[in-house]
Parts: structure tokens; sequence; C-alpha cells
């Protein structure tokens, strides 16, 4: 089969989005310049257990600028040909990304049960509209945990739909293994599905979890051609604690706010030594003073 | 009423009764050379801190050297008053006074040269405010208006005598202003056993204190280097190192300061060559000293060969090679010449040698500063020569000029409210013929 | 068997974000996005916009908190809860691009004579291999510029990160000679790149600048609020630079993601200046199996940051 998705994972759009920073503009933002404008679109996919997520990155292309486009409208449908879906309609967010998620149940397939989907920027006064499309079918990744002879055990299954709507193996692909962190996803492994669609990996054991030992656990076939982007989830606690840090320090360093304690105490010492003598110093004057008050009715 | 009889005041009256021409034409050249510092002053206000040579490698420049150098006369003469006051050292008469006033004046100034490192002014009170105490620059600023208080309270002691003897002289020609100042602030000092007792006791604690505070605050000045990791900085030594050079700076402004009042009151019957020779014999010890500190120093730096002491000496005998001349090796062993052989040991001589020893200071807290600055850890890779080289700018040399113009008007002022030479014993059981010389 | 485990997981972690709640801990589960934090900080215009997590799941913003967040000075010295941010740099990788240094300023609003982050040429030693060395601010542990500020303008955070507050800064400079990697920069006048930011001031975010005060990279805190990493690490077109939260124990570089601990062991990871006892959070990995010769970091320099190196024992050898 010809390659027929044209995407990437929304999480690659998101740091390649970062590593070529676009500078947005709104729509309503005027501009003088007479040089067309070129409207760019791509849409991504990613399946989840029971709901697509659709993405769509709006740019314009003027001259040798590319700029995403705020605050654009973007429609999403999905078709198999003969119906037509509205799917919903987002706008454009600072990097021109618009998203949408979709309950799976319903989706409009073909035969096979491929649903085309089409992200539509239907262009406004300044800017020419633009269209993206991609195809592809529902699958589903389940994942179970379970601990055989003391070794804790990850077992991923993958399933798609038949003409029937029955729920059949999806066999002999490769399914990634991550668990979601603070920027981007840590792969942590990869399973080979057998015949029926089953695979299993025995876990790490030096994974951090939350502060409970939690892990979310993502299974994803990536980039395939019938099913794109596929992605299952689950939750267990099989991770390392990870470290808390109370958001007060405490403690008394050079570099905190509070001084150490030996360094006040050392100041605070030598500060009353010496004022002390300053303050005997001056009591000496005014006494020196009041004497000569006593003495004046002498003279 | 003893006291006016026997009043010397008779023959130091004229300094401040009357100023020459050529005193005024001084007072003239000092307030212009000031009016020049005040005009970079606000060039830099104006125009932020790139008027100066100072960029993000050498971040403090002649600025921090000047702060350190008058800073270091002022102890210096703070230490000098009280340790010549504590041990009752018959000749200090003529010279203490002068000592006192070195203090004092160069303790306003120096502090001054620091404000004009600091990048917002507008945000000095927050040095109070939020004062953190870790901060070396706390520990700075709570010690110099520490040694401040003390100082005043020193000096104030030392000359309220006198303030009682020109309160008491009736023929003095001063107007009535003057007058009644002098009155109030002799505070009825009359003389009385029981005053005399007390002024003593509060003067010799007085004294105990300030050269005390004098080594502490001189030490926390030389930590504020020497608590950076910085190579050429990060030395156990530079406490003590930074006192004793200071302590020899002052000795030498000292010797300048009485060269100038001797010549310009005509105190040659007062101010004789016992006493260059006496205060010279002081730099010589304290030459020494400053000599011994600074081959510990470099010697470990040197003989350790740390990859960056390595560059820095590297640098000390290449691109600073004539300060570090000047100042490590003429610098010290000057005064050991001069002075220590007697054949040498005139006025002039100490004098001259005593000029060369300020200079050869000064160079001194510039070869600490700079290329410490110039050769850190990471080497400086940066194509723009003002951030590889410093050089000062005549902004900083003009407010360096104008700290100077200061320091000389503040002396000449001073020298016209209150004698030179303190005129009233200072000791009621001093012997008469102790009084002056 | 298996679906009671499985269910008592996801018990288990009910219950937790329920505790992370009352803790106020802030470990977002599932959540790549961190903009919970910036909630009660943050100018909410009321209008969500709805974004994506690194899991896949959709979560409704505030519009306003897609902006870079701003948050007070106050917010700003407390640090991102429950994080300890480390960067680790692969010498292997870097070829003087420079997009770093140019992102960086771009991002913060410096102008050209400003940098956050600079790329050294150095060369260990007479015979050792010479390499490129970006770098940034180590936000030490131990951090000397933080101990010698006399009032507390610069900081170090409970997420490890040193900044600074540029409204408090008085600009005695003592922390540019207390740092001993030359990382702070000193604004010597006002630059017009300053005015380039219109937004309030908010040490995060490190502009817009101030005159005579000191700044230095940040780490960039801002766009860490909203799931980013910061400007250098993404801008790198090699990939150099990686970023994470070391508690976390993962490193991205955007593109690729790595288990620290793992990252630094495998490949020798060390720090800087170990033996002067900053404790830094900056990680190098050492410049071995090169991608790239040292000359093309040559390549196509703009000649005055050439002229920079010309007195590197490299450049000097090439001479001859």
């Amino acid at each position: 089969m010809k390659r027929v998705f044209a995407f990437i994972a929304f999480f690659i759009t998101m740091m390649s989005a970062a590593l070529q920073p676009m500078n947005s503009f709104a729509e309503n933002n005027s501009d003088s310049t007479n040089i067309p404008a070129e409207s760019r679109l791509a849409i991504t996919y990613l399946c989840g257990s029971d709901s697509v997520i659709l993405t769509a990155t709006l740019s314009i292309k003027k001259g040798d600028n590319t700029l995403a486009l705020e605050n654009a409208p973007i429609e999403f449908t999905a078709s198999n040909g003969t119906i037509c879906k509205l799917l919903g309609k987002a706008k454009t967010d600072q990097e021109g990304i618009a998203v949408v998620k979709v309950v799976s149940a319903g989706l409009p397939g073909d035969k096979d049960g491929m649903v085309a989907y089409v992200a539509k920027f239907a262009g406004t006064g300044k800017y020419p509209g633009a269209e993206a499309s991609l195809n592809a079918k529902p699958a589903k990744i389940r994942l179970f945990f379970s601990i055989e002879d003391s070794l804790r055990i990850l077992k991923v299954t993958a399933t798609q739909k038949n003409e029937k709507g029955e729920e059949v193996a999806i066999p002999k692909e490769t399914v990634l293994i991550y668990v979601p962190r603070l920027f981007s996803l840590l792969k942590i492994g990869e399973i080979a599905l057998d015949e029926t669609g089953t695979g299993t990996l025995e876990f790490p054991k030096e994974i951090v979890g939350d502060t409970l030992g939690n892990l979310v656990v993502v299974a994803k076939i990536e980039e395939h051609d019938k099913f794109g982007f596929v992605q299952g989830k689950n939750v267990i606690n099989w991770g390392v604690h990870k470290q808390y840090y109370k958001a007060e320090v405490p403690s008394r360093e050079l570099w905190t706010p509070i001084a150490p304690l030996w360094m006040i105490i050392t100041l605070l010492v030598m500060l009353a030594g010496v004022w002390a003598h300053y303050m005997y110093a001056v009591y000496e004057l005014v006494m020196i003073k009041r004497l000569s008050k006593k003495d004046k009715p002498l003279f | 009423m003893e006291l006016q009889q026997k009043n010397p005041l008779k023959e130091f009256a004229p300094q401040l009764e009357q100023t020459s021409i050529q005193g005024y034409a001084w007072i003239i050249f000092l307030l212009a050379v000031i009016g020049l510092g005040v005009y970079a002053f606000l060039q830099q206000v104006f125009h932020g801190h790139e008027v100066t040579g100072m960029r993000d490698n050498v971040v403090w420049g002649v600025y921090i050297v000047n702060f350190i150098f008058f800073m270091g006369i002022s102890y210096a003469g703070a230490l000098i008053s009280g340790t010549l006051h504590l041990f009752k050292t018959a000749w200090r008469k003529p010279v203490i006074r002068m000592a006192e006033f070195i203090t004092v004046i160069s303790l306003l100034i120096g502090p001054c040269f620091i404000l004009l490192c600091i990048g917002r002014l507008d945000r000095l009170p927050y040095l109070v405010l939020f004062g953190r105490i870790q901060s070396p620059i706390t520990w700075d600023v709570i010690a110099i208006s520490t040694d401040i208080f003390g100082c005043f309270i020193f000096l104030y002691l030392a000359v309220l005598r006198d303030l009682a003897t020109l309160r008491d002289y009736e023929l003095l020609r001063l107007p009535n202003w003057r007058k009644k100042l002098y009155k109030t602030l002799a505070l009825g000092y009359t003389g009385t056993p029981e005053q005399q007792q007390r002024l003593n006791r509060a003067t010799d604690i007085m004294a105990a204190m300030v050269i005390s505070i004098a080594i502490i605050v001189y030490s926390v000045l030389a930590w504020i280097f020497s608590v950076t990791l910085q190579p050429g900085w990060h030395s156990t030594i530079f406490g003590p190192y930074f006192v004793i050079a200071a302590v020899y700076s002052g000795s030498a402004v000292l010797i300048l300061a009485m060269w100038v009042f001797r010549r310009v009151y005509h105190l040659e019957a007062y101010i004789t060559k016992k006493h260059f020779v006496a205060v010279g014999v002081i730099m010589l010890v304290l030459a020494a000293f400053f000599g011994y500190f600074t081959f510990s120093d470099y010697l470990t730096k040197w003989y350790g060969s740390e990859k960056n002491d390595e560059l820095l000496i590297q640098l000390l005998f290449k691109e600073f090679y004539w300060p570090f001349i000047i100042s490590n090796y003429v610098g010290v062993l000057l005064p050991l010449l001069v002075v220590g052989i007697a054949r040498f040991r005139t006025i002039t001589n100490i004098t001259l040698t005593a000029i060369v020893v300020v200079i050869s200071l000064w160079l001194n807290r510039y070869i600490i500063v700079v290329p410490t600055l110039e050769s850190p850890y990471l080497p400086i890779q940066d194509a723009r020569p003002e951030w590889l080289n410093y050089s000062a700018t005549w902004v900083e040399w003009s407010l360096t000029a104008a700290g100077v113009a200061v320091f000389c008007l503040l002396f000449t002022l001073a020298s016209k409210f209150i004698t030179i030479i303190p005129v009233s014993g200072i000791e009621g059981e001093e012997k008469k013929e102790d009084v002056l010389i | 068997m298996e679906e009671e485990l499985n269910k008592n997981q996801k018990n288990s972690r009910r219950q937790f974000l329920k505790k992370g709640i009352i803790a106020g801990a802030g470990v977002a589960i599932g959540s790549g996005l961190i903009a919970a934090y910036v909630d009660a900080t943050a100018t909410e215009t009321g209008e969500k916009v709805k974004v994506l997590t690194t899991d896949g799941e959709i979560m409704e913003v505030d519009k306003g908190l897609l902006k870079l967040p701003r948050v007070s000075r106050e917010e700003s010295h407390k640090g991102i809860p429950g994080r300890k941010f480390v960067m680790v740099i692969d010498l292997g990788k870097c070829k003087n691009a420079r997009k770093c240094v140019e992102a960086c300023q771009k991002g913060h609003h410096l102008p050209k004579s400003q940098e956050f982050m600079k790329v050294y040429l150095l060369q260990d030693s007479e015979k050792t291999s010479p390499y490129w060395f970006p770098k940034p601010c180590f936000h030490c542990d131990n951090p000397l510029c933080v101990s010698v500020c006399p009032v507390g303008a610069t900081y170090k955070r409970s997420d490890g990160i040193v900044l600074i507050d540029n409204e408090r800064c008085i600009g005695c400079k003592f922390c540019m000679t207390g740092c001993p990697y030359s990382t702070r920069v000193f604004a010597w006048k006002h630059y017009p790149e300053f005015d380039e930011d219109k937004e309030p001031y908010s040490p995060e975010a490190g502009s817009p600048g101030q005159e005579g005060t000191v700044s230095k990279c940040d780490f960039c805190p801002d766009l860490i609020r909203v799931g980013k990493i910061p400007y250098c690490a993404s801008a790198c077109p090699m990939g150099v630079i990686y970023f994470g939260d070391v508690d976390e124990d993962t490193v991205t570089n955007g593109t690729e993601t790595f288990q620290f601990s793992k990252l630094i062991s495998d490949r020798a990871g060390y720090r800087y200046l170990e033996t002067l006892g900053t404790r830094p959070c900056v990680y190098y990995l050492p410049p071995v199996d090169r991608q790239f010769e040292v000359e093309r970091g040559f390549g196509d320099l703009d000649p005055a940051i050439k002229e920079r190196y010309k007195d590197t024992p490299y450049s000097k050898k090439n001479k001859q």
C-alpha cells in the first residue's frame, strides 16, 4: 500500500514547532505589504482507546517568512466517500495549532474501516484557504500489568474492528512503550506483537514515577500505513518514588535567604562589644558636660 | 586658666585666622578638580557605566582600587594614632592630629568610590532594607559605618582639649559663629581632675577600639576578594596582608602630610627630622612586613603552579610587569634602603620615599584587582579589545583625581578649624616640656 | 486477577491525585503541561483553548496562559513545585552553530553584546583535542553568586533555578566576581533591545532588562511553565542541549528523550570544574565520537565572532 499518511506524532509537532520558533500574528492583524500570502495547513492524528485527536497546524508563508496564524477557525470533518461528518471546529492558538478530540464510535468508515479526515481553513479576505487530509483506520491498544515469578510484566494487545464490528487482533506490529515526562515521552521499551496481536515486556525497574511511585505507561503504534498513530494507556505503581522537594527551603546556608546561626551570633557579639564601648565613651562625654554645669556656680 | 597663660596657641592662631592668596588659589584649584569629577560623575549617571573602562570581565576597576586605597590610609591613621596614644609615645604630639585627620577624612572618601561601582545608586537603601548577613558587602556596610562612628568619637575625644583652649583664648580673631561653635563643641570642658580622668579613660578605650576595628574592617574588605574562587584572590593570607598594606600606605601618607604642613604652616620647630625618622622607621618595619606577605602570597601561587595561578603570574610578569615591579620590589626595598641606612635618612629622602610608597601601594591594589579579573577560569574569548583588557577612561581618572582633591580640601579645611598640632596637654600629669615636641 | 490489579492501580491513581491536590505537590501525573501551576497568578482571559499533553490528553487551558506566563516577583522566588531541573550538553555534537545564542538573545530581548549562552573554543592542554563548549549558567547547588549578594537580588529556588530579580539588584557586580564561570553579564547602559519587550517585568522572563543590573541565563522558567524546554535547547539544530527534571530522571532535546542517569553513566557525563565545589546542575558529555570536525565551527561565522577565537591555541596552531 502506498504511503497514505502524511503525519507525525503530536509531540513531534509540538517540538518541531518549538525548533523553529515562529512568530504568531492574529488573523485580524493588518499588514500593508503586498506580497501574496500562502496558507499552509498540516494535519496530524492520534487514535486513543475510544477517541481520536486531530491536530491542525496553520502557518502563513509570506516571502521568506513563515508565521503561525492565530485565531483562525479550522473545520474538521471525517468521511468515507459517501458520508461526510463534521467533527468539530476549533480556533488556532499562538502557534497556529487547533485541536479537536472526538469519540471514535460512529466515525464514518469505508468497507475496510478507513476514515478520511480533513482539516479545512476557509480562508479570510487576507489569507487564502487551505486544506489537509489523511486516512486512517481506528485501532485499539490495551495494556495489562501482572507479576509473574516476581517479574513485572507488561502485556500489550492491539485490536482493530473487522467488517462485522468485532474486535480482531492486529498481528506482527511493533509497539513502542513510553512513560510521559514533563517535556516529552521517555521510551522504555519496544514490544513485537505475535500473531494474536499480543506481546510482553519485562518492565524496567528504575523508572521514576510520581511521589507515590505511580506511572502512566503509554503504548504506541507509530507511523503505520493503515492505522497511523495509535495509543493505549494505563497506570501502575511500579515506579521509583520521586523525590519531593518542599517549596520552602528552611535550611540556613550561605546561599539561603536566612543566614546560618553562628554567623548571626558572631556578628551580634562583635557589634555588641564594639558599640558597648562606643556607648561608654559617649557616656563619659556626657559626664564631662554635666561636670561643667555642676562647676559653673563656682566661677 | 593655667592653660591660657602658657598658651602656645598664639603661635598657631594665624593658621586658623587667615588664609593666604596661595591658600585660596589652592582651594579654588581643588574645587575645579572636584568640579571635573562631578561632571564625570554626571556623565556616568546619564550615560550608564559604559563611559567607564569596566566591562563584563573586569567588573571592578580603578574605583575599587581607590576604595581599597583610601580605606587603607584611613585604617592606617587609626592604627598609628591609636597605637601611639596607647603606648604614650613621647614624640607623637606633633603628628598624632594629622593621623587622626587622615583617618576620618579618607574614611569619608573611600566608601564614595565603592558607590561609583554600583550600577543602581537609586537602590542604595536596599543594602539596609534587604541586607543579607551572608554577604561580605553587608559586613562591609556594617563594619565601615561602625568604623566611621568610632573614628569620629576618637577624633572628638582627641580634639576636645584643643576646642576648650580655642574657646578660652580671647585673642583669637575669628567670626563669632566660629567662637560659638568652639564653645558648643568644647562641652564645657575646663580640665578639672574628674573631667580629665573621664576624658583619658574614654580616649584610651576608643584608641583600643579603633585599632581593633581597623583590623576587622580592613580584613572584611580583603574578604570581599578572598571569599570568591577567583585565582589570585582566593587566598587565606589576604586579611592580614591587606591590613599590613593599609598601615604601610597610611604611614607614607602621614609622612607626606607632615612634610606639607611643615612647609605650609612653617612648623619646622615642631616637626623635626626626629619625627620623620620615627614615622620612617614605622614605615620601614611595615615595608618589611608587606614584602614578606607579598612574597608568601606569590611564592605559594608560583610554586604550586595551579593552572590558573600560573596564568595569573604570567600575566603579572608580562602585561603588568612595571606595576608589579614597582609595587612589589621598589615599593618594598626603597624604604628599607633609605630609612635603613643612616646616611640616607634626610627629611627630603624620607618624603620622596613616601611618595614612591604611596604610588606603589596604589599600584599594588591595581595588580591585585585587575589581572585576576582578566584571567578567569574560562578564558576570555571576545573580539572587543575593551572586553579583553581593562583600561580606565577619563571618567574614572577624573573621579580619582576628584577623590584626591576632596581629601586635600577636607584636610586643608580641617587644619583651618583646629590646629594641626595639638596645643593643649594630653595628659594632665604630662610634664610641661613634653607639651610640645 | 489481571483486571483486579489494573483496577487497583486506577484507584490508587485517583487517590494520589486527590492527595496531590491537597498537598499542593503538583506532580501532575500524566500531564506534560504544568500550566495548572500558574492558574493563580497569570491573568486569565476566560477564553479556553484546548492543548495536548505529552501523553495525548486534551486539556482546556485558559488562553492567557498560552502566552508565556509572567509570574509575580513573589511567585518567581518559589520555584516550580516538585521539580529539579538539569541540563546535559553533548560536546560531541556541538559545531558552534550559535543557534542557541541567537534564540536565547531573541527570547530574552538581549542586545548582541549580552550573551547568556556563550560558546567557547576550549583545549584542555597542548596535546588534547580542542572542542566547542557551550556554557549556560550552571545553576549551582552551592551558588557562590547567591551567597555574596548583599540584597538577595539573586536567589536559588526549590526547583534548582538560580534567578536574578532585576528590580532588586543594586548592580554591585559582586556576583559577577563570585561566579567562577564568568556567567553573568551587566547592562552597562540601557540597550534599545530592552524596549522590545512590552510585557511587565518578571524575574522568570529575565526581561525587559534594566540598566545597571546583572543578568544571566535563567533556564527559561517561563517556557518551562508551559511545558517547553529552554530556547537554547529547542533551537540547537544538532540537539546538543538536553533539558529535564532530574528527579524524573529524564532529559530531552526536543526530539530525543533519554533517561538522565543512564545517559550520564553510559557517556561518562561530568560537571565542569567539579573541584570548585559549586555543584553545578549542568552536565557535559565528553567530546567523543564527534559528529563534526572542530573546524566546522568556523563555517559561516560572523567575522566579529570568528575574531574571538583567534587567540585560542587551536587557531594559533592553524595559523602556523
